[in-house]
């Protein structure tokens, strides 16, 4: 039991960062019918910049939780930026352009941030600031740290936030609206160019939260870090039903539990099989998703 | 106008290719060009670009000393293979063409295997400073060799001391499926089990993975006495590592050569501590090694990383070997490395005819955020 409840609360941390980086995934495709396969590498340039602003503000004295809190509201504003221009970039001038070629530019788009972050910050892992996220407690044999704990709550946390954007203010009717039709949200006066570019931003933003969150966790970042969690992000958004808020939740909690309980009970090498198995068989029966696909209401 | 601006343009074409052909007839412009692979992007790229930089020093002592006779001037080629089976063989090519008599590589046994059998179609040497697998030397080709050690040796020393020194009775290890890693971790399981250490469970992970969470509550469920990492590289080792502390794992950790880095300290810092990971034995107190280091330092900035030493031991020896054949006729320079017998910075180099060098096995521990030589396993004694 208390294996099974200690395997619970991996998978629940696990499954919360990709729950934040399927929603830029859901979110994009909601709005463009775009797959921004670049969306994991803001994931690994929010991870770079939380560790660069972490030591320099903590070099500087300030306090470590102080530290903390600024440095994930300026990389989730650093992420929103690069993904605004990304998609300035190599996203508008193909609006009118096939899928594919939109597509292929993600491609490629991803593959340039990639190595520009090799390129810029080096290929040796960087090690975080470790003196904020150790800590725990235990609950007779299940332990918990701090850092599990925080990664559950800001991910609820920033889910309530966007669930506001997005339902409650005039924004979020807008990129409603603009997800439903473009040309006629156009003609009502909504500028759509630039309610795509806040989509790409606010997206970008929460993937730079789950960034720092996999830093501090897990003690490094790397430049390839990007990669596997955005795959794995996005067969959660399609598992959700992509274009869906809601099912980027839960299929990114889908597909957390589902690796660590492969990995818990099965073995360490299935656990990515299992998930993608989960993936294929969603798509096969129920192809819009869990959640599904097109209900206006709660589509972006 | 048009036709005069081809003519102009064509003679100068011209002349270019005479002025060439004038400089070959000088002659002895002749570079001897050795390669090397690793993989200088992709996770593995912090061992790969050590052993890029160990070769290129190598190059650097040799040219400084006035070269080798007959050749104007000794380079480095490199080329990445990303630890990827495809890409080594790709870059093998690629060093064909670029017609090195020798490469200094690779990393990843899974890489070494594949590309020195094609280079072996062309009787071009292969000297790899770090891949460990019995099979890199056990296919009978005449131009492979390797300076470091044997998993087949590091096994049993791994064992050895988990049982002699620390009576361990448990084990609980974790490999991440590369030919490599995986190899090393059956052959521990063996080892563990003739000596009556019982392995409680041998799991896998994948490369690149960053969460061990489920994997490590199987390790604290199983309360082994030592939990023995094989994993490919340095920084997932640690990542591995400091999510055993947090989970409040207390078995003995105990890595190999590809976890030992000194990035896996500075990563994992005082999670760290205390853990024991085997690895050749490198006098770092001797003067060869000392002269390396400030060697390297200087050029890069940064401490010779795990295979720096052996990548530039196995380029000093080609070119040893090289200079004493006189040529880089295969046969010849062959015949020259295996009478070689020099302290090089890692270890006394020795080739057999195989292609080993043979292997000497330390464990260390780190301890106050350095690797401190800890136990000999060639002659079981507290260092």
């Amino acid at each position: 039991m208390d294996f099974f409840l200690q395997q619970l609360i991996n998978g629940i941390t696990l499954g919360g960062v990709y729950a934040l980086i399927a929603l830029g995934y859901t979110m994009v495709y909601g709005i463009i019918q775009l797959i921004n396969f670049a969306h994991g590498e803001f994931f690994a340039a929010g991870g770079y910049m939380g560790v660069i602003l972490i030591s320099y503000l903590s070099s500087q004295g300030v306090n470590p939780y102080a530290c903390l809190a600024i440095s994930l509201v300026l990389s989730m504003g650093y992420c929103a930026l690069l993904a605004m221009a990304v998609e300035q970039l190599a996203y508008k001038p193909l609006r009118q352009a096939s899928r594919l070629a939109a597509l292929l530019s993600a491609l490629g788009m991803s593959i340039f941030l990639q190595n520009g972050l090799m390129l810029t910050q080096g290929v040796y892992d960087r090690p975080y600031p470790t003196e904020i996220t150790s800590g725990g407690f235990e609950i007779g044999a299940v332990s918990i740290s701090y850092m599990q704990i925080f990664i559950v709550a800001l991910t609820a946390f920033l889910l309530v936030g966007l669930n506001i954007l997005v339902f409650k203010t005039r924004i979020g009717r807008a990129m409603r609206a603009t997800a439903q039709d473009k040309v006629m949200s156009a003609l009502v006066g909504i500028n759509s160019n630039r309610i795509i570019a806040l989509t790409f931003a606010v997206g970008a933003g929460l993937a730079a939260a789950a960034g720092i969150m996999v830093g501090l966790y897990y003690g490094s970042v790397n430049y390839t870090m990007g990669f596997v969690p955005g795959i794995k992000a996005f067969a959660a958004a399609v598992l959700g039903g992509i274009g869906n808020i809601t099912g980027a939740l839960v299929g990114g909690l889908i597909i957390g539990m589902v690796e660590i309980f492969a990995a818990g009970y099965i073995s360490g090498e299935y656990k990515d099989v299992f998930a993608f198995i989960i993936l294929i068989g969603v798509l096969y029966f129920k192809p819009t998703g869990i959640m599904g696909e097109n209900v206006d209401d709660t589509r972006v | 106008m048009k036709r005069l601006l081809v003519l102009a343009v064509a003679l100068l074409a011209l002349g270019l290719l005479l002025a060439g052909c004038g400089g070959e007839e000088k002659k002895a412009e002749q570079v001897l060009k050795i390669g090397t692979m690793s993989p200088l992007t992709g996770p593995y790229a912090a061992d790969g670009n050590d052993i890029r930089q160990g070769a290129e020093i190598a190059v650097e002592v040799v040219n400084e000393a006035g070269g080798i006779p007959g050749f104007s001037k000794i380079e480095i080629v490199s080329e990445d293979t990303a630890c990827d089976p495809k890409q080594a063989v790709a870059a093998a090519n690629k060093l064909i063409n670029e017609k090195v008599p020798a490469v200094v590589g690779a990393y990843c046994s899974s890489s070494t295997i594949p590309a020195s059998e094609t280079l072996a179609e062309e009787n071009i040497f292969m000297l790899t400073p770090a891949s460990t697998n019995p099979k890199v030397t056990e296919r009978g080709l005449k131009y492979m060799f390797r300076t470091c050690g044997r998993d087949d040796h590091q096994a049993p020393a791994a064992v050895k001391f988990m049982k002699d020194v620390e009576g361990v009775k448990t084990i609980f290890i974790v490999d991440d499926k590369t030919t490599y890693s995986q190899g090393l971790a059956e052959g521990v399981a063996a080892a563990a089990e003739a000596v009556g250490i019982q392995v409680l469970e041998h799991d896998h992970v994948n490369q690149g993975d960053k969460d061990y969470s489920a994997v490590l509550t199987k390790v604290k469920a199983a309360n082994p006495d030592l939990f023995y990492i094989s994993l490919q590289n340095s920084a997932t080792g640690a990542l591995m590592v400091i999510q055993a502390k947090r989970m409040g794992i207390d078995a003995i950790l105990m890595g190999q050569d590809a976890v030992y880095h000194p990035k896996l300290i500075e990563i994992a810092k005082g999670d760290s501590e205390g853990m024991f990971c085997t690895f050749g034995a490198i006098d770092k107190d001797a003067p060869k090694y000392k002269e390396f280091q400030s060697k390297y330092k200087a050029k890069t900035g940064n401490e010779p990383g795990a295979y720096s030493a052996y990548a530039f031991d196995s380029a000093t020896a080609y070119l040893t070997a090289v200079k004493a054949a006189g040529t880089t006729e295969p046969a010849k320079v062959r015949e020259e490395l295996l009478k070689l017998d020099f302290t090089g910075a890692s270890k006394q180099i020795n080739y057999q005819e195989n292609g080993d060098s043979g292997s000497n096995y330390t464990v260390y521990k780190i301890q106050d955020g350095k690797f401190v030589p800890y136990w000999n396993s060639l002659t079981g004694e507290k260092l």
